[in-house]
């Protein structure tokens, strides 16, 4: 069975390379548009302008900009990113130390977004063409009308201030220092066995990733529901419910499985959407990941920051559509076929 | 009562449509009469009554019946002002996103072969970015004010019209009466316009009013982060970024703008919603997000 999948993950990897090397053309255009002098900005203040002559011609701004297209992707084939205006540090050294916590953030968000799309999808559909149906239906409706910022916001006001329940800022309380390791902090402070550290981190991350979840899975119940609906009238269903099963068990073994092959599909747009969605929950709950790190480069108009980050998003999306593909094509058989 | 629903136009029916354009009607007028609507100056500050409570609480002034901020300016003044930001970019956003989108689906959808897989790659391309992240990336690049704005969330969102109505042209296009018009010598652009258009347009209608409650979000995810229009025009995410600094001295500045924008959002999805049921669309919820 692999053996067949093998060339179709082998080819979505290669358009996911594609992909990649247009997006990086497209953050190089729309970044040169600028009207910011980056020579300029990487030099001190009292600079004279002769300096900032041979600063641009160092860093190779006197050149054509597709000569220097090239020159940059050279440079970042080889992991130099260069520096970063603000903070002159290294730009991948920057984003390596970000890129855990936001991961952390998105992945827990989508589990919980799963969870309550699948439970909140079956519900929906349990109450199909009873009285309760436009009520409930009218109900997800104003879920999608709430976005994960609102969300966040909410639940500050809520549990943070009204009822002091659960910190809103940070990683963790400030008594407590960050153990090194992978910068996944809930493995880290489990490697490192501090259960004090795992336990804080956990509270802080509670808030922001109910927000994201919360905001996402309504869109997934939606989809379970009416591809249950359409699942329902196949002839499979018929023929379990002639053999005398529980409707319980026509649901749970038999209905589920078909239905939810439109849902995971979704659930990776989805996921791309909820990990650009960090950015704002990050910034509302002042989270030091990478969505902080890219609103503090839009701000200081720290190019090197910028062009990475917004790779890094590409990337993480791209490996997240690849592996969403492979597990469709894994869970249904109907695809494995053709090749 | 019986004879005037009978009077209203079918897509008046329903509930949704009638609540969600209730609400874009009100929402609509605050934007439109915002001067003669706001009791004050939204810009005026009053330095010696900042942080006043709405009037129904404890040391409410009348006179500023939502309270007001940390400057001391109207809270509700700046939400209705807010209002006239949010629909112009509703309004243009959405309007400019459906004449890019909708144009490169037809043509992608009539004519097909490499028309179509260039326009698809370019779909893919854009579909790799999160939406939010892309927007901020051509704010940097294009530079704030309200046009940039706009122009930010024109080049982000065409392509959720481009792929829904892409599938829809697709059908479309194959069909008999297509063929016989072209076979009856109609050129290309009568066949588009003439012919498929009137057939696509439900599920373009339905689009723009869920894209106008998108282009709120966004406008508000952007004047949150400082890249919207700048200080002096008030915005309902500026609002809440200067609230949340806040939010221990006046929680209620918070919650005035939260609500403002989900109002005008809840309206657009009602609105989407009940004409997607009403003119009998099929936008699945894959095709939605």
């Amino acid at each position: 069975m692999m053996s067949s999948l093998l060339p179709l993950i082998g080819r979505r990897l290669l358009v996911s390379v594609l992909i990649l090397l247009v997006v990086s053309l497209l953050l190089f255009v729309v970044l040169h548009a600028l009207p910011v002098d980056p020579a300029a900005m990487s030099l001190p203040p009292n600079a004279t302008i002769a300096e900032i002559e041979a600063k641009r011609k160092e860093m190779g701004l006197d050149l054509p900009l597709p000569q220097q297209y090239l020159i940059w992707l050279q440079q970042v084939l080889h992991g130099n990113f260069g520096d970063s205006i603000h903070y002159r540090r290294s730009v991948v050294g920057l984003v390596t130390n970000t890129l855990p916590a936001t991961i952390e953030l998105a992945v827990l968000s989508i589990a919980i977004a799963a969870v309550l799309g699948v439970v909140g999808g079956l519900v929906l559909f349990h109450v199909r063409g009873t009285r309760e149906e436009p009520v409930i239906d009218f109900g997800s409706i104003l879920l999608l009308s709430i976005p994960e910022f609102l969300w966040g916001l909410f639940f500050i006001l809520i549990f943070g201030v009204a009822l002091q329940w659960l910190p809103f800022t940070g990683r963790l309380d400030p008594d407590l220092r960050l153990p090194h390791g992978t910068g996944f902090l809930l493995v880290d402070a489990l490697l490192a066995g501090r259960l004090d550290i795992f336990w804080s981190a956990l509270r802080h991350m509670i808030l922001p990733c109910f927000a994201l979840g919360i905001a996402f899975s309504p869109t997934i119940m939606r989809v379970l529901r009416s591809s249950l609906i359409d699942v329902y009238h196949e002839d499979y269903i018929h023929m379990a419910r002639l053999r005398g099963l529980s409707e319980r068990r026509i649901l749970l073994r038999h209905a589920l499985k078909n239905a939810f092959l439109p849902t995971l599909s979704l659930m990776g747009v989805q996921f791309g959407f909820l990990f650009g969605g960090t950015l704002l929950v990050e910034v509302i709950f002042s989270y030091p990941g990478l969505g902080n790190l890219m609103v503090d480069a839009v701000r200081n108009a720290d190019l090197p920051i910028i062009q990475l980050v917004g790779l890094a998003y590409c990337v993480v999306v791209l490996i997240i559509n690849t592996v969403v593909d492979s597990l469709y094509l894994l869970l249904n058989p109907k695809l494995r076929l053709r090749s | 009562m019986r004879q005037l629903t009978r009077s209203l136009p079918k897509w008046l029916h329903s509930g949704r449509v009638a609540i969600g354009l209730a609400i874009v009607v009100i929402v609509g007028f605050c934007a439109i009469f915002a001067p003669l609507l706001a009791p004050h100056d939204p810009n005026e500050q009053t330095l010696i009554s900042t942080f006043l409570p709405p009037v129904w609480e404890q040391g409410g002034d009348p006179a500023y019946i939502l309270g007001t901020d940390s400057l001391g300016r109207d809270v509700l003044s700046r939400l209705i002002y807010g209002a006239r930001l949010a629909m112009l970019v509703a309004v243009f956003a959405s309007l400019g996103a459906m004449l890019i989108g909708a144009t490169l689906a037809h043509i992608a959808g009539y004519f097909g072969g490499w028309i179509d897989a260039l326009i698809g790659r370019a779909v893919d391309v854009w579909m790799s970015f999160p939406p939010v992240i892309l927007s901020l990336i051509l704010m940097v690049g294009i530079g704030v004010g309200v046009r940039n704005v706009i122009l930010a969330i024109v080049l982000v969102d065409w392509t959720r019209f481009c792929r829904v109505l892409r599938s829809e042209v697709l059908v479309v296009a194959r069909k008999d009466y297509v063929a016989a018009a072209r076979l009856l010598g109609f050129s290309h652009w009568r066949t588009i316009t003439r012919e498929i258009i009137p057939a696509s347009l439900p599920l373009l209608i339905t689009l723009v009013s869920l894209e106008m409650g998108i282009a709120v979000i966004v406008e508000a995810i952007l004047s949150f982060v400082g890249l919207s229009v700048g200080d002096q025009t008030p915005a309902w995410g500026q609002m809440i970024a200067d609230a949340r600094q806040y939010i221990y001295d006046s929680p209620w500045n918070l919650v005035f703008p939260i609500l403002a924008i989900f109002i005008a959002v809840l309206g657009f999805n009602l609105l989407g919603d009940g004409l997607r049921r009403t003119l009998d669309v099929r936008v699945t919820e894959t095709q939605r997000v």
